[in-house]
């Protein structure tokens, strides 16, 4: 049985000065290598279809690659060379200003900085050979055709990379010799030219990471040659456990992890360099047949698991965002599948405290109090990472209704920050489009012109008087939703058609593609059993606020429907008057019926118009009402709003009040909250609680975990008085603005590691590394008024 | 007919400390007493207090606002029974204050309707309105605050006896299954040990098998917002010395009275 010779204590400390080395890492390279890997791959193979230049390409990355094997390293691999350092939020220099989306594909080559090896010539050589690929030439067509719509921000489109949960189950459990040999029964007998190319590419890429493996092999056999006696006996037993992972089945937990490991390293290869947001799943499930395999006590696994939590951190910020695991949550039948290797999963999280991969725990109405009791800690000990959490009882309900078969429901899990998918069977293309819905109201109050720039967006609405339009405002804005939607998913479609440009057999294997023959991006035919398009939808209590403040407006002062007009353009300068009767109007959060109504029939309407889009195989987009960090970035191209928001202020998140607006506590925010019509978020919706400790008052952290069960996810998730379906997301900080400025104050003091993890949308950060805008988005979305108790 | 309207301070969710389990607890505007320690000094006046407070959440600028609003009483029922599905644990209504009594008709009125609703109902008093035997039915959960024995010394710093608390206490004991009696203590006011002593002489010739007691020390909490009111603090050395607390609770201890912590 193979399992390592460390004690828990050894592998803990090894694991810590791993994570140190990566931290030390200034310099991400690996990435701009891989691609002038590819480039020397498709310069060799000459013409080939598009499929098999993608395999050849990670062949060549997959051969030739430097790899290395840290001393502190218990398991081999790295996904450090497939990410740059380009996710702007995390870098202190990020102005909210300055952002423009991700939407030029080569301007990652602006991201490594020149040396003597790295050369400006060679760094400008890759980027010319990118701009000429068919992704980059489409992709560029598409942001110019739709520029005057996402210059400020009415909607956005991105091609998505990561945001997938493979299935890596079958390739732990038998190897991926035995997939090869079933693609090579299909290859017997099939006549589909282009599924008999995918199939090759997809065998090929398999091939890959054997070869992965057994180079890292040769190196633990070379490693073993000079080493201590302890580390020796280790590094045997990696050479031989790489010569059988992933190549044929594990039988022990470290071989599972190992080989999980491997795989996972090729398909964020396969995407250099912004594979973000892929998702491991329901970790403790994958992992916990092979630990009762090798019998490993909660300690050991949990040292194990230490490893493989520091391999998702990459570089000194710990780069690769949004990567998520999940623990928790139940069966198809109802039943707890809860194991030990979930509670050694938050002992090892505990521990590390990293800022990746994310955490998330699927709850439910029986899930043992002894998951919320292990939860305490995690809550309750400042600067902890904090995971997220998610309600099965609710989220089977709103998949199963949105077409996710019922012996499938409990193999969701969430890629990137919130997103419900099914591991290995749904590509959800999630973050493929953006809608800014109070930027829409703005330019239909103003006849299509923004309020920020003064320019001309589109021309929306029949020329009419103030007091009629605000009077009408209801169908003149869902018509102008419906309109840009339209457009919106014509550009997103166009993204998705150019990333289609860059196959990935590699993780098609993974996601069906070994079945069916049909790469994952392919647009033309599906590839993975459930396929859509997301749509994040922003500004939802913004609209509510807004709708019901334009008809008290309409009721009370209908002399003053031409001054709002004003007002909001003139950002209600010289008119405080006008605004403070805006701000006085009700607030969504606050249990208003007429407000919490409007925001129940916003939700509504919009969810069913994003619906009715289709996507590139006629699948609908999916509504997510989430907005990660967005609110913050699109508020920035919004005027001033009817609610008595003033221009470029931040807008709400997700399907949270607007911060400040709801001051009555927890118990209206959570009633108000009930009235929104979950069932129709297949996509997502995300949703924030700043919490202040000083209302939990068990002495332990245990006691304060079960606390937290009674007070927060009770009632939020579980509530039997709730006849609509429940939310199923939320995140937690829980502290206060007063903790917070003093860890920026004093982070020697508060956070003497240099890490204080914090969560902003569905991902941890370390609060240090963040840029100052963020920070304070942070401090102020604590909004603890909201959520007194 | 005119729509019978209640002053409202503040309303929120609170869990298991003005009742038991999750309760919607309305503080209603106005008070006959002049607690010098009040934490809610902006509760006194009826029909509210004018308060210098920041602007808002993010925007510091002092301006003026009234403490209260007013509320249909038809709407708190109305809001209260679409409440209930926060109610858990056995959660239900509280009103306090302010007092509540003070609004007697309106506080009448709404718990009559939370009854009529099924709502569990609770209020904090401080038992001085001579009528509020007439509520008993209708509260499940009654809290009244007994801040001393001797009704001359309470009305020397209170500005209002409490002959008719004391009076009202003793018909909750005799009438209900049920009271809460709180008891604030306040170094220099009633928390010595003859003090103890003497609350605990008024309680043992009563039948309070069925009550019991909260003793709350002295805080500051609400400090701040007398000034926002334009009003002096004047307590000094409030506070109560571990020792004192001590004695208190032993003597209640000592003499059968029951006491909890909320």
């Amino acid at each position: 049985m193979s399992r390592i010779h460390y004690s828990p204590v050894k592998a803990t400390e090894m694991a810590k000065l791993l994570f140190k080395e990566e931290r030390s890492l200034k310099r991400i390279d690996g990435w701009f290598l891989a691609r002038e890997l590819a480039r020397k791959a498709n310069e060799e193979n000459g013409e080939q279809p598009r499929e098999m230049k993608a395999a050849l390409e990670l062949s060549k990355i997959l051969s030739e690659l430097p790899i290395s094997l840290s001393e502190n390293a218990v398991f081999a691999g790295t996904q450090r060379d497939a990410f740059a350092r380009t996710y702007a939020l995390i870098n202190p220099a990020f102005r909210v200003e300055t952002f423009c989306g991700y939407c030029d594909p080569t301007s990652v080559f602006d991201d490594i900085e020149q040396n003597e090896e790295f050369t400006v010539e060679r760094i400008n050589s890759l980027r010319e050979y990118t701009k000429k690929s068919d992704y980059v030439r489409t992709l560029t067509c598409v942001y110019d055709k739709y520029e005057n719509y996402t210059a400020e921000v009415a909607f956005f489109i991105e091609q998505v990379t990561g945001h997938l949960v493979p299935d890596f189950r079958p390739a732990l459990k038998y190897g991926v010799k035995l997939i090869m040999d079933g693609i090579d029964c299909r290859l017997s007998v099939e006549t589909d030219e282009e599924k008999i190319i995918n199939f090759n590419a997809m065998k090929l890429t398999l091939k890959g990471v054997v070869m992965l493996a057994n180079r890292y092999a040769d190196i633990a056999a070379q490693q073993a040659k000079t080493a201590d006696a302890e580390r020796k006996e280790h590094l045997i037993l990696l050479e031989s456990t790489l010569r059988k992972v992933p190549e044929y089945g594990a039988e022990s937990l470290f071989e599972a992890m190992q080989s999980y490991m491997l795989l996972w390293q090729v398909m964020c290869l396969e995407q250099a360099p912004n594979p973000f947001a892929f998702s491991v799943g329901n970790a403790d499930r994958i992992f916990e047949p092979y630990r009762k395999m090798s019998g490993e006590n909660r300690d050991e696994t949990a040292a194990l698991f230490k490893h493989f939590l520091v391999f998702y951190n990459v570089g000194d910020r710990s780069w690769a965002i949004s990567q998520n695991v999940i623990i928790g949550g139940k069966s198809n039948d109802g039943e707890d599948l809860t194991n030990p290797t979930s509670y050694a999963m938050l002992d090892a999280y505990y521990d590390m405290n990293v800022p990746q991969p994310i955490l998330s725990i699927k709850l439910h109405k029986n899930t043992p109090i002894e998951l919320y009791r292990e939860m305490g800690r995690f809550f309750f000990t400042p600067g902890c990472l904090t995971p997220s959490l998610f309600n099965d009882d609710a989220l089977f309900v709103t998949l199963n209704r949105a077409g996710i078969y019922k012996n499938d429901l409990q193999d969701y899990s969430v890629a990137g920050c919130q997103e419900p998918l099914i591991m290995g069977k749904d590509n959800g293309n999630t973050t493929n489009s953006w809608l800014n819905l109070p930027k829409i109201l703005e330019l239909t109050l103003n006849d299509g012109y923004s309020t920020i720039t003064g320019k001309k967006i589109d021309t929306l609405a029949k020329k009419t008087d103030a007091l009629t339009l605000l009077k009408n405002i209801r169908s003149e804005f869902y018509k102008n939703v419906d309109y840009f939607s339209t457009h919106m998913a014509d550009a997103a479609n166009g993204a998705s058609k150019s990333i289609s440009c860059l196959p990935v057999p590699f993780l098609s294997v993974f996601m069906g593609g070994a079945e069916s023959g049909i790469d994952t991006r392919d647009t033309n035919r599906q590839g993975t059993k459930y396929n859509a398009s997301g749509c994040l939808i922003h500004g939802l209590s913004v609209i509510a606020d807004s709708l019901v403040a334009i008809d008290e407006l309409v009721e009370k002062r209908p002399q003053d429907a031409d001054r709002l007009i004003d007002a909001l353009r003139n950002n209600f300068e010289g008119d405080e008057e006008l605004r403070e009767f805006l701000l006085s109007c009700p607030k969504f959060g606050n249990f208003n019926n007429r407000v919490d109504s409007e925001a129940a029939e916003v939700a509504n309407r919009v969810s069913d118009i994003v619906k009715s889009k289709k996507n590139y195989l006629g699948n609908s987009f999916r509504a997510d009402w989430s907005s990660p960090s967005t609110h913050l970035l699109y508020g920035y191209w919004v005027g001033a709003t009817p609610d008595g928001r003033k221009a470029r202020e931040e807008l709400n998140y997700g399907v949270d009040p607007l911060f400040g607006e709801a001051g009555s506590g927890l118990g209206f925010r959570i009633l108000s909250n009930m009235r929104l019509p979950f069932e129709k978020f297949n996509g997502g919706y995300a949703s924030h609680f700043g919490i202040d400790p000083k209302f939990f008052k068990s002495p332990d952290n245990e006691g304060k975990g079960e606390e937290f069960k009674k007070r927060i996810t009770d009632p939020l998730f579980f509530n039997e008085k709730n006849t609509n379906t429940s939310p199923f997301y939320l995140y937690v900080n829980v502290t206060t603005p007063e903790t917070l400025r003093k860890v920026l104050a004093n982070p020697k003091k508060y956070a003497p590691s240099g890490v204080y993890i914090m969560r902003i949308h569905g991902t941890f950060v370390n609060f240090l590394d963040l840029s100052p805008a963020i920070q304070q988005d942070i401090i102020m979305r604590l909004d603890l008024q909201s959520t007194s108790i | 007919m005119l729509k019978m309207k209640v002053q409202l301070l503040h309303k929120g969710f609170n869990f298991s400390q003005d009742g038991p389990g999750n309760r919607l607890v309305y503080h209603l505007q106005g008070c006959n007493f002049r607690c010098p320690w009040c934490s809610n000094p902006e509760s006194m006046a009826v029909g509210g207090a004018e308060m210098t407070v920041p602007k808002s959440f993010d925007d510091k600028t002092l301006v003026n606002r009234l403490s209260c609003t007013e509320q249909e009483a038809d709407e708190l029922i109305d809001e209260a029974v679409r409440s209930s599905p926060m109610y858990f644990d056995g959660g239900g209504v509280t009103l306090t204050g302010g007092e509540p009594t003070v609004q007697f008709s309106a506080v009448r009125y709404i718990l009559e309707g939370l009854k009529l609703n099924n709502i569990h109902t609770a209020m904090e008093t401080n038992g001085c309105h001579e009528r509020l035997p007439e509520l008993y039915g209708l509260i499940d959960y009654l809290i009244m605050d007994f801040k001393h024995y001797d009704s001359q010394k309470h009305a020397e710093v209170i500005g209002h006896d409490n002959l008719i608390t004391q009076e009202n206490i003793k018909k909750a004991l005799s009438q209900r299954e049920q009271l809460l009696v709180r008891i604030p203590l306040v170094n220099g006011f009633n928390a010595s040990n003859e003090d103890a002593l003497e609350f605990v002489d008024f309680f043992k010739c009563l039948k309070t098998e069925n009550c019991s007691f909260e003793l709350l020390k002295y805080h500051e909490y609400g400090k701040d917002k007398w000034a926002q009111c334009g009003l002096q603090y004047t307590v000094e050395n409030g506070k109560v010395s571990d020792e004192d607390y001590s004695f208190y609770i032993e003597a209640f201890v000592d003499n059968g009275l029951r006491l909890i912590r909320t």
